[in-house]
């Protein structure tokens, strides 16, 4: 008794769950006798064996067409499909042909017709029925802020990007060991940092930052958790910040080879430039540091110190050589 | 005698509720996340019949209270849907109930486009023993579709999502790549050695 129960509310139950496509000629017939089984049952449970002798009570009933030469037009089609079910023939008035066709036929048509059971369909989610689920969806939802219309306004007030992937699939097991990634994407130039912090924060976080975007990424997949990878970047992005702008002491250490940039003072450049500036007034001045310092003043050799600190930081493109040309030209008034 | 029948007559409303709680399915499905099926709370359902009862006359009375929360809502800026399978008429159907949805919804798409398909060949022996030179070559088709929407919140994603995934046709499997914007934390808008200049530093 329970368990024909059990099997009835099994199979009422199985009508709501989509992607179960077990039993489904098995829970057809349960859904279709479940309660004439338990009636029957019931009633006869002492009589049916002489039924047979003394004829049954119940004249029985005669197999009628099938339900679509009854449907009406206007009928409510989410009734007769409200979830994901197999195809039935006799429910679905549509004069469907599937199948490769007979030599100099037609497809085969959809009574019996294998193919149409086998392949998903989704005559539950008509225009309808859709929009039925959506009007009882809507109290659930929320607006999302009318401030927020571009881009660039989410960026200015929201600079922290974090991206995680989350996986549905059919599978022995509902889990995907990918979903635990966390990936943080954060502007530089919008947190607070001061020349030497970034240039630290550049160095400690290595690759991954990008120059073209400005963009750095922390990715975290250690932890078995999306929420511990996600307090993990957090507690990273935190750590770089701090320990950017704290400066230690032997950061005094630093020789020309590990600078970011190219910065001319002090170079052999300069140097070099000096001593043929000097050289080649040694006639009019006398030596010193006046000396030094006016020639560093003229224009000249501000303009070979701009395109020497050019080239070295751009590289060589046809803009830096060219004015590098055009400096070297005026320092020695060609 | 008498269980059965109780039971019959309990029955009835528990089809007439079942048969509409294809619209009132998200209510009931507090505590599934986006990224499972929930085959799990509904297999509770034949084990017990008793709760099952339960929560048939729960679900008959009015709809239960939309609960409002303290803590602000996620913002996601992108979210970017996409569905593969091995049959493109189904993916072509799913695209249309998911934008259909989403217009519905009032969430708003930024586009739908289908990346190439690929294609995995694999050339084969035909024969268990020997027969080099006949071989058999068979190929498996993934076509994939995507969606991408903008500017949802946190509560509208959630419900969107889990529509649209539990709706998912055998066979396809999805992903979905959310971008969340949050703010800059208060723990980082100033380096703390500013606050605390006699501190010993460590690291020395």
């Amino acid at each position: 008794m329970a368990s024909r129960t059990t099997k009835a509310l099994l199979s009422l139950g199985r009508i709501n769950i989509p992607a179960l496509g077990l039993n489904n000629a098995v829970s057809r017939v349960t859904y279709a006798t479940a309660l004439s089984v338990n009636s029957s049952s019931s009633k006869k449970g002492a009589p049916e064996r002489n039924g047979r002798g003394f004829g049954s009570r119940k004249p029985r009933r005669e197999a009628e067409g099938p339900r679509t030469e009854k449907m009406p037009v206007d009928q409510d089609w989410t009734a007769v499909y409200p979830a994901a079910t197999p195809f039935r023939p006799g429910s679905v008035p549509l004069p469907v042909r599937m199948g490769y066709p007979v030599k100099g036929g037609v497809p085969p048509e959809k009574k019996g017709n294998l193919e149409l059971i086998k392949i998903p369909n989704f005559l539950h989610l008509t225009p309808a029925a859709i929009k039925k689920h959506c009007e009882a969806l809507k109290p659930f939802c929320t607006e999302w802020p009318s401030a927020l219309d571009t881009d660039a306004k989410c960026d200015e007030h929201f600079p922290i990007k974090v991206e995680c992937t989350d996986y549905v699939s059919s599978g022995l097991s509902v889990r995907n060991p990918s979903a635990r990634i966390v990936q943080l994407k954060v502007k530089l130039s919008v947190l607070n940092l001061d020349d030497h912090a970034r240039k630290k924060m550049l160095k400690l976080v290595g690759e991954r930052y990008c120059k073209d975007t400005d963009v750095l990424t922390i990715t975290t997949d250690s932890c078995p958790l999306r929420q511990q990878n996600y307090d993990y970047a957090q507690y990273l992005l935190t750590v770089l910040y701090h320990e950017s702008w704290k400066t230690e002491a032997w950061e005094a250490e630093k020789t020309v080879a590990d600078m970011e940039e190219y910065s001319w003072e002090g170079s052999p450049s300069q140097k070099n430039i000096m001593d043929l500036l000097l050289r080649m007034n040694v006639a009019g001045e006398g030596e010193g540091e006046e000396v030094r310092e006016q020639l560093l003043g003229r224009s000249e050799v501000q303009e070979y110190k701009d395109s020497v600190t050019r080239l070295k930081n751009e590289g060589d493109n046809e803009g830096s050589v060219l004015q590098y040309k055009e400096a070297v030209k005026k320092v020695f008034n060609l | 005698m008498a269980a059965p029948t109780a039971l019959k007559r309990e029955l009835l409303p528990l089809a007439r509720i079942l048969g509409g709680i294809s619209h009132l399915k998200p209510r009931s499905l507090t505590v599934c996340s986006g990224h499972r099926k929930c085959s799990v709370t509904r297999s509770c359902l034949p084990l017990t019949p008793s709760t099952s009862f339960h929560t048939a006359t729960f679900l008959s009375s009015s709809p239960s209270a939309i609960t409002v929360t303290e803590e602000p809502d996620t913002l996601f800026q992108k979210l970017l849907v996409s569905v593969k399978s091995h049959d493109s008429a189904v993916l072509d159907s799913y695209e249309f109930f998911a934008t259909m949805a989403a217009k519905e919804l009032g969430i708003t798409i930024g586009k739908v486009f289908e990346p190439p398909k690929d294609i995995k060949r694999m050339t084969l022996l035909k024969s268990v023993h020997i027969f080099k030179k006949h071989r058999v070559q068979y190929e498996m088709r993934t076509h994939y579709r995507c969606i991408e929407l903008s500017h949802i919140t946190g509560s509208t994603a959630k419900v969107y999502l889990e529509y649209i995934q539990r709706n998912l046709p055998e066979g396809v499997a999805m992903e979905v790549k959310k971008t969340a914007m949050e703010k800059v934390p208060d723990h980082i808008l100033k380096p703390l050695w500013e606050d605390v200049p006699a501190e010993d530093k460590p690291g020395q």
